[in-house]
This record gives C-alpha cells, sequence and structure tokens, in this order.
C-alpha cells in the first residue's frame, strides 16, 4: 500500500520547529502499521533533522553551529554573487537533508526514545511550506 | 513482502563499526530477492553511512576530520550535561546519516564492491545502539 500527501506547513518562526505530531497524526491518518515513511520539503530554505527531543539547547546549538558552517557572509558566497543570499542558505540545504525516512511500526513512527523530527525554518519572513509524505507499507 | 526486525549493537567508543555482515545476513532471513532494505538508527548521537571498506585509514582519517570540524567541548555548546563529546555527538549525527536505503538484489545488499555499511558512534564511552531494518520486496 502507498499513501501519499503534500501539505503546506503553517510558516513557522525562524528555528527549528518539531513537527512529530503533525506527522504521526499524518501516519495514523494512512492507516498503514509497518513500512517506511517518506518526508520531503520542496525549497533550499527550511532543511528536516531528526534530533534529540530531551533538551532544547540540542536543537539550537545544532542550527547555530550549522549556520556557521555556512556563514551569511562568507568570503566564497560574496565571490558568486554579494546579492546572492541564497547561495548560503543552498549550501545549508546541502549540509543538512531535504528527505528523511524512518520506520514505522504499529502505525506509528518507529523513533528511540528521544529522537523527535523537526523543520529548520532559515528565513526571517517564514512562508508556507510544501511537505511531501510517502508511506510505503501494509 | 515486508519485513521489519530490529538489529542491536554493542559499540565500544567513538568510532566506525562494520554492520554490513550482519545487514546481509538479516535480508537473507527474509527471503525478500528484490526491493529495497532501509536501516534505521534510533540514536540521536550515533548514524550510519556508507564508506569505502578496503583501507581502514579512510575512516581513521573520516575520524580525525570530524573531530576537526566540530570539537568536542567548544565553547559555543551549553548542552553538556554528559560530558564534552555529548552536543559534538549530536552534530556529528546532524551531518551524517540517520538512515540509509540500500538496493537488495538476489538477495543480497547490492553495495558496490568497496562499499561497507558502517554504525559512527560518536560517543567518546560505550552504548547499545539500535537499528530498525525493514525490507520490502518481492
Amino acid at each position: 500500500m502507498v499513501f501519499q500527501d503534500t501539505i503546506k506547513l503553517a510558516p513557522q518562526e525562524k528555528g527549528a520547529t518539531e513537527i512529530t505530531d503533525l506527522i504521526s497524526a499524518i501516519i495514523k491518518e494512512s492507516k498503514i502499521n509497518v513500512g517506511t515513511c517518506q518526508l520531503f520539503v520542496h525549497n533550499s530554505f527550511s532543511s528536516l533533522l531528526i534530533t534529540d527531543t530531551a533538551d532544547e539547547d540540542t536543537k539550537e546549538q545544532t542550527i547555530d553551529f550549522l549556520a556557521q558552517l555556512a556563514p551569511s557572509c562568507d568570503d566564497i558566497s560574496n565571490v558568486i554573487n554579494k546579492s546572492m543570499e541564497s547561495i548560503p542558505e543552498a549550501m545549508r540545504s546541502a549540509i543538512t537533508q531535504t528527505t528523511i525516512s524512518f520506520p514505522i511500526r504499529r502505525g506509528k513512527p518507529g523513533l528511540g526514545t528521544w529522537q523527535g523530527i523537526y523543520l529548520w525554518e532559515r528565513t526571517t519572513q517564514p512562508k508556507k511550506r510544501d511537505l511531501t509524505i510517502t508511506i510505503i507499507g501494509e | 513482502m515486508l519485513h521489519q526486525q530490529k538489529l542491536r549493537f554493542s559499540t565500544t567508543g567513538r568510532g566506525t563499526y562494520n554492520i554490513t555482515k550482519q545487514v546481509t545476513e538479516a535480508i537473507e532471513k527474509s527471503g525478500i530477492k528484490e526491493g529495497i532494505c532501509h536501516i534505521f538508527i534510533q540514536h540521536t548521537s550515533a548514524s550510519l553511512i556508507l564508506c569505502e571498506n578496503a583501507d581502514k585509514t579512510v575512516r581513521e582519517d573520516l575520524n580525525a576530520y570530524m573531530a576537526r570540524l566540530v570539537k568536542d567541548g567548544d565553547s559555543l555548546f551549553k548542552h553538556k550535561d554528559e560530558g564534552a563529546d555529548d552536543m559534538a555527538a549530536h552534530i556529528r549525527t546532524i551531518l551524517t546519516q540517520s538512515s540509509l536505503s540500500i538496493p537488495v538484489h538476489k538477495g543480497k545488499c547490492d553495495l558496490g564492491l568497496w562499499q561497507g555499511i558502517f554504525l559512527w558512534e560518536h560517543r567518546t564511552n560505550s552504548h547499545k545502539r539500535n537499528i530498525a531494518m525493514t525490507i520490502m520486496g518481492d
């Protein structure tokens, strides 16, 4: 069985927002109990992360670190085009994931105890984000 | 056909562990000949990679490179309840993979000759790590 849907995520503030509950609800709706789930974001200004849910600091410091790896005013991006803010964003997309997948077990995401699914929104003027969810299983 | 199971590993500190044999054996036992094998690590401080399996210095160099890229105890980090390697381990996980999808062909992992599947432990002490495996195909 295959279930696929593209949802519009409401605009999120800049930063990492947990979307595990939203995804769990869609999986429940699909009625697929065992299989895999793939998530895909349709833009290069946000990424998908699976990270620690126990301490809020973890996700904050992860995205701070990643943003520093591809800084907004980097020599490389300045060489390409000073006006192209999208270059560091494209790099941040490339070093993270625009697609993630995880198992489904007993009709739920088969995540570890401390794992959560996050959308890392990087623009200061948040937009609705298209996210495609594809669930394959039985 | 769909087969789902857990693989369990004990790690003994930071480094890469070749798990190709365990994954291949599980595929063989599943009886699925053609399809996709999805493996997902249920932790946020250990990850999965495909890497060269012939020369172990490749993985030693990967370790060294990662240690230079993400420094334990970086002054940026606030999340350090479990030690200087704690936050670095979460970031190392994000920069690599929590899941891998590998083709199954003739009942085996259809890897390249020099490819191996590795669990990358990012914590410096020993841990028990669970990998959820989903094989779909005929």
